[in-house]
């Protein structure tokens, strides 16, 4: 009884504050395209009137982004991305978890604790790539949890050739879990369908990543945010559909030379630590001072879509294995990885494609993995003469007043800047 | 300027692998049979244009290099020194027309490979591949030919060698063998008894042909790491007016274009420090230029002009049509 009452009143409080998030995401802007109110209601249905879809197919839960999503297609069954963002689940995965743990993985423990079934009623699996230790002892916090855990083993170092062979294994070993859960065996066939299928989201989300980051920006980073959270849970072939609207509604607004925000706003780019519906406190924060994100580097976001799966010949299933295995390790730019070499060239790539003028690098408090690259990334930024905000954050709202304050000089000192260089 | 704007476009958006199979039947069939239309378009090719196929379109330049080295020493500043020297020049002019491309589109042996991996791909086998450190050992055995198809012929005149090892490269490469065949000439599969050296390098060019018709099958282009013309044209290919350049600050080294490629360099990959990226076993098929997603990444450019890019929207055009 005890329990149905927590879980009555947390999902009460997670329907005020996904509600307020949206109401904020779409008030606050006057300039929202149109082809965005699918977005927004599709998270309203989910986070405040819990609407589930019930099409009876199975689903694997993921952590992370390594987990290829094609193997999960092709075996009949439909992924769903865990990480949470949410602070009303934060609050109770703060008994299972150390107290300094980091708040996303706070919230996902929590949401799994409370509400296994959030999304939908038929979760048979969780998949979590051994990436960060947090997510590690987590995956066994929620094993405990009675949730059937599989741990996708995935090597330090994603540069070496041992390292992809490792990786080779571990994917064609979670092909045999997959059979065993689905009962399905991995066909040719089913596996190239998958990849086509995930292939066209992505080529759809390039579309949109070119078009959002062209000069002036014609949507706003929060948007594109919501856009790829609702990849997470969202039927594909209506995701696909929606982003396509959207995008030709992007292309349109360019050649009419219409635009979000004031002329000549900041430019932005926002990495570090993923920024998950209904935790936009930070990009809200800088586009409601004036800034636009107009490119990110988020494992929540860009990082998630970005990359196809290249194939080659596609005769064999290895091979092809080997295709989707190569797309999940080799252009990976986690901060768990033995070198971040990689992350920092692709920001510099995104800086001078994008036209960006600052980075906001947010890191949540106990996540060590991305306090301690923000350092070489923060130096590889300075070396380009790009200007980095370093904001230590988390899902609580306590810090917004002292955070606001931080974006506004940051801005400030780019817009400070600008007029220097112009004179 | 929007008509060759259009035109880029299309060609960037092509699959230059379909065209690249339509172009080695072209070069096939006129090398083979490019006797019967009169064609001989050089003695000295930087490809396996086989001098045992008789109605031939042209010769590889192994051939005459082979002959002219059994030659004393003293003659070479002589009247056929000039010979030795023209025949190079020919040989290097055809290079820098077209660099290794020679090897990707042209080579009727690279073409037969290519045939042999179409076949295993279709019954739906999966190719093999090297690890990295046997790899790195296994692509040097190609200047070691080249050296003794060099200092063979020539011990031959200067040492007193034996004349059975006259042309000894050609003794046991497999164009040899198996290029006649596709003019119903079997005449080349036999070991030749006549003495110990031609019983020892026919006996071996038997060898190796079925090594290389097993070693076909089982990996992409097999037999080009060992070949000592790609060794040759090596040397030289930093002269090539065709190019294969890389932009590495738009890698962001997905691997895919090592994944696909035939020889296996992994460099194309990961080096992101070098702009000219043919590296000793490019054979300019070009297969990573088409299977890279990334803009401008990956430029073919013919005496400084971009023929052929990667492209975004290309890469997606061409993974739509597969299957």
């Amino acid at each position: 009884m005890e329990i149905e009452r927590i879980k009555k009143s947390t999902l009460n409080h997670l329907s005020m504050e996904a509600g307020e998030i949206l109401k904020r995401v779409e008030e606050d802007f006057p300039d929202n395209p149109e082809s965005m109110k699918y977005f927004y209601d599709l998270l309203r249905k989910v986070y405040c009137y819990r609407e589930r879809p019930s099409d009876g197919s199975i689903t694997i839960g993921t952590m992370c982004l390594q987990v290829p999503e094609e193997l999960i297609y092709a075996s009949g069954a439909v992924p769903l991305r865990l990480c949470s963002g949410a602070y009303s689940f934060e609050r109770i995965g703060t008994g299972p978890m150390p107290a300094r743990s980091c708040s996303l993985v706070k919230a996902t423990v929590g949401m799994l604790r409370l509400v296994p079934d959030f999304y939908r009623d038929s979760l048979k699996a969780l998949i979590i790539p051994t990436t960060c230790d947090q997510k590690k002892k987590a995956g066994e916090v929620i094993r405990e949890m009675g949730i059937n855990v599989y741990f996708l083993e995935l090597p330090s170092r994603k540069d070496t050739e041992d390292g992809r062979a490792y990786w080779y294994y571990s994917v064609k070993k979670l092909v045999d879990v997959m059979g065993e859960i689905t009962g399905r065996r991995l066909g040719k066939k089913a596996l190239f369908n998958a990849i086509r299928l995930l292939n066209r989201a992505r080529e759809e989300f390039r579309r949109f990543y070119q078009l959002r980051g062209s000069v002036p920006p014609p949507i706003y980073g929060k948007d594109a945010i919501i856009v790829t959270n609702a990849f997470y849970f969202d039927e594909i072939g209506r995701w696909i559909e929606s982003l396509s609207r959207l995008n030709k509604e992007l292309y349109n607004r360019i050649n009419k030379k219409e635009q979000v925000s004031q002329r000549h706003a900041p430019r932005i780019l926002l990495t570090g630590s993923p920024s998950i519906f209904p935790n936009l406190k930070i990009p809200l924060l800088i586009e409601e001072t004036g800034g636009v994100i107009v490119a990110d580097d988020l494992c929540s976001s860009t990082r998630l879509l970005y990359d196809p799966v290249v194939i080659d010949e596609t005769a064999s299933l290895d091979i092809l294995l080997g295709a989707v295995a190569d797309r999940y390790l080799r252009p990976c730019t986690c901060p768990f990885f033995i070198d971040n070499t990689d992350k920092k060239r692709r920001l510099l790539q995104m800086v001078r494609d994008f036209v960006i003028e600052g980075v906001v690098y947010q890191a949540f408090s106990g996540c060590y993995l991305f306090e301690m690259e923000s350092k070489s990334v923060a130096k590889a930024l300075e070396s380009e003469g790009i200007p980095m905000l370093y904001v230590e954050t988390d899902y609580s709202p306590e810090d917004t007043g002292q955070l606001s304050t931080r974006v506004e000089a940051f801005l400030e000192s780019i817009k400070q800047r600008r007029r220097g260089l112009h004179i | 300027m929007g008509s060759i704007k259009r035109l880029k476009q299309f060609i960037n958006d092509s699959d230059i692998n379909r065209f690249r199979t339509y172009f080695q039947v072209g070069a096939f069939f006129l090398l083979i049979y490019g006797g019967y239309l009169a064609i001989d378009i050089s003695s000295n090719m930087p490809t396996f244009a086989c001098p045992f196929v008789e109605m031939r379109g042209g010769t590889c330049y192994l051939w005459p290099l082979q002959h002219q080295m059994n030659m004393e020493i003293r003659h070479f500043l002589t009247g056929r020194g000039i010979g030795v020297l023209t025949g190079f020049l020919t040989f290097l002019f055809l290079l820098i027309l077209f660099n290794k491309a020679w090897c990707g589109f042209i080579c009727p042996l690279g073409t037969v490979q290519d045939w042999i991996t179409k076949l295993r791909a279709n019954i739906g086998i999966r190719y093999g591949t090297y690890p990295e450190k046997d790899f790195k050992k296994i692509n040097k055995i190609k200047y070691i030919l080249l050296v003794l198809l060099i200092l063979l012929p020539f011990g031959i005149a200067n040492l007193g060698l034996s004349h059975d090892w006259a042309t000894p490269y050609c003794m046991i490469c497999p164009s040899r063998t198996i290029l006649p065949l596709f003019s119903a000439d079997l005449s080349q599969l036999v070991i030749d008894f006549s003495s110990k050296t031609k019983v020892f390098l026919t006996g071996l060019g038997m060898a190796v042909t079925g090594i290389f018709v097993v070693g076909a099958f089982a990996k992409r282009r097999f037999f080009c790491l060992f070949c000592p013309m790609s060794g040759l044209q090596y040397i030289f290919s930093r002269l090539g007016i065709l190019r294969l350049e890389k932009d590495g600050s738009r890698c962001t080294r997905c691997g895919n274009c090592y994944r696909v490629c035939d020889v296996g360099i992994k460099e194309i990959a990961d080096d992101i420090e070098s702009r000219n990226i043919v590296k000793e076993d490019c054979m300019m098929c070009f297969k990573c230029v088409s299977a890279c997603p990334e803009e401008r990444c990956l430029t073919v450019k013919f005496g400084g002009i971009a023929i052929y890019e990667s492209t975004e929207r290309g890469f997606f055009k061409r993974i739509e049509k597969k299957g």
